[in-house]
């Protein structure tokens, strides 16, 4: 075999294993698809039959519906604090001065290191304390810790692309420091805040470690309401649920794709 | 207000970073500092949190054979699960980081959308998988290759399978910024000197992407040892890892100061070995 021939088999053998990660990446989710459609009362894959009951039956659901609308209006109340938040801190690390600048940054991305369920249990003993258990301002402070990390780190990152020299221009030239910024930086900034939101989104309405050592008895978010579903026991209904939550993903990662490029920023 | 102090307080940036900063010393640290004392507090049976002053959670924590079981079989798994990603990883991440097929951004889309799509939901696939009558089982069956399903849930095993899927993603990404950003003349260099590929790669391209080797596997061993939602619903109550034990002692025993107590003790590991590798990769010159 010539040299040129073993790179050419070399080449396909590597395309061809990249290919079996890709599908086995994508496994669970085709799996969890194919279960919502099955006639029968427990999972079963392929599906025997097909039938939307499923769906209904989710629809039908009010728990199910108000745990939706809770974790939706949840995340976009901490996606925008969340942008307001790091953008405050991005802008000062990267253009005021700050004393102990690394320790300051340090603190703001450490909550990435520490393990979602320590936090979780911290917040249920310190809530407890100071009467925060169970309420929306709780709920909130506590997603705003576990996303400002990734707010700060997107936003400070384009923030080494925005040019301090135009804004001190507008400020030259009479503008008022808030005119200023919303005029020279934020357009320049603009997608990084994108991102960080995405990630904060992302962050808050997946979370489970931190959310439920802390929820109310009233409301209880999507995962957390999936994840105690499925501690009493499976069923098609579990699937079609997820089906609709991986449709959901789906559209918003190729929007969010058109929207700012989300692979680069990953 | 004078020109001078307005001038000053527009140049430090204190003021726009008192209210992240404060959220943090609210939320975060103090609800930890607060917990500390709890750890050192004796539990008294059907009543909760006692007065006084003890070790003996740690030292139980890291004596009796049943807690040290269960740390054991977290370590484990943290590291079998992030050499499974290493080495499932990095030939995948080096196809995307050297293909120039147009499809690029869109197979890399298919890395990042398992990360974004819910963990629970990620999770339930695992359990219509690895179930006594999941897909895994009745294939191998239909293959004729067992008569018995085999055990795959609430076992090592199950969780070894659904952990480094779950993770993978995360080391790839990590890998596919470093090898991308490998000098390519370093290769080609190699290669024109006569090694051969096996030779280029061990010797050349490997170590040169050490540093993002080190990165993505400190990432996927600490998300592992730090997982619960996956441990708890492939696990079930009784196997348990360290933070499943930790929701247990908080949630179903009440005993407050040793699930404290474990707390600090996994976050020791997770934070600790954060900390030392951002020190390696300082001395290793790469800055990520």
């Amino acid at each position: 075999m010539s040299a040129r021939a073993a790179e050419r088999w070399r080449a396909r053998g590597l395309a061809g294993f990249a290919g079996l990660m890709l599908a086995f990446l994508m496994l669970p989710v085709v799996v969890v698809v194919l279960a919502s459609f099955t006639t029968t009362s427990y999972l079963t894959i392929p599906p025997k039959g097909l039938t939307l009951r499923w769906y209904g039956q989710v629809f039908a659901d009010a728990e199910y519906i108000d745990a939706l609308w809770f974790s939706l209006v949840l995340a976009i109340v901490v996606t925008v604090v969340s942008i307001v938040l790091g953008t405050m801190a991005a802008y000062a690390l990267a253009r005021r001065q700050v004393p102990a600048a690394p320790a300051v940054s340090g603190l703001l991305m450490s909550p990435l290191a520490f393990p979602g369920v320590v936090i979780g249990v911290a917040l249920l003993q310190y809530y407890t304390l100071t009467g925060l258990r169970g309420s929306f301002a709780g709920l909130l402070l506590a997603h705003l810790v576990i996303t400002l990390p990734y707010t700060v780190r997107t936003i400070l990152a384009s923030m080494a692309g925005a040019d301090p020299e135009i804004e001190a221009a507008a400020r030259v030239l009479g503008a008022n420091p808030w005119v200023a910024f919303w005029k020279a930086t934020l357009p320049v900034i603009r997608p990084g805040m994108m991102a960080g939101g995405l990630f904060a989104f992302i962050t808050s309405f997946d979370n489970v470690p931190v959310t439920i050592f802390i929820l109310g008895t009233r409301h209880t978010t999507l995962p957390v309401k999936i994840f105690t579903a499925i501690e009493y026991g499976v069923d098609p209904s579990i699937a079609a649920l997820s089906t609709l939550l991986i449709a959901g993903t789906a559209v918003f990662l190729v929007a969010a794709e058109r929207w700012v490029g989300f692979h680069r920023f990953a | 207000m004078t020109a001078g102090l307005r001038k000053r307080l527009d140049r430090n940036g204190l003021g726009l970073l008192s209210p992240p900063l404060l959220l943090l010393l609210v939320i975060f640290l103090a609800p930890l500092l607060a917990m500390l004392p709890t750890s050192f507090q004796p539990y008294i049976p059907g009543k909760g949190i006692g007065e006084g002053f003890t070790l003996e959670h740690y030292a139980k924590a890291l004596t009796d054979s049943y807690y040290l079981e269960i740390i054991g079989r977290t370590l484990a798994l943290g590291v079998i699960v992030t050499l499974t990603c290493l080495v499932l990883g990095y030939p995948l991440a080096f196809f995307l980081a050297r293909t120039e097929s147009r499809w690029r951004p869109w197979l890399m889309l298919l890395v990042i959308f398992p990360l974004l799509l819910n963990l629970v939901v990620r999770t339930f696939g695992w359990i219509a998988l690895l179930a006594n009558r999941g897909l895994v089982n009745d294939t191998l069956k239909a293959l004729g290759l067992i008569e018995t399903p085999i055990k795959l849930l609430f076992n090592f095993g199950g969780l070894l399978i659904a952990l480094s899927h779950i993770f993978l993603p995360f080391m790839v990404l990590v890998l596919v910024g470093v090898i991308r950003n490998l000098p390519r003349d370093v290769e080609d260099a190699a290669r024109t000197l006569g090694a051969g590929w096996a030779a280029t790669f061990f010797r050349v391209t490997l170590p040169l992407s050490l540093p993002g080797i080190l990165a993505g596997s400190i990432l996927v061993f600490v998300l592992t040892v730090s997982a619960l939602v996956t441990p708890r619903l492939l696990g079930g109550p009784t196997y348990k890892v360290m933070s499943t034990l930790i929701y247990d002692q908080f949630l179903q025993l009440l005993n407050w100061p040793a699930g404290a107590a474990l707390s600090f003790i996994l976050t020791a590991i997770a934070v600790g070995l954060i900390s030392l590798s951002s020190g390696m990769a300082r001395r290793m010159g790469a800055g990520t």
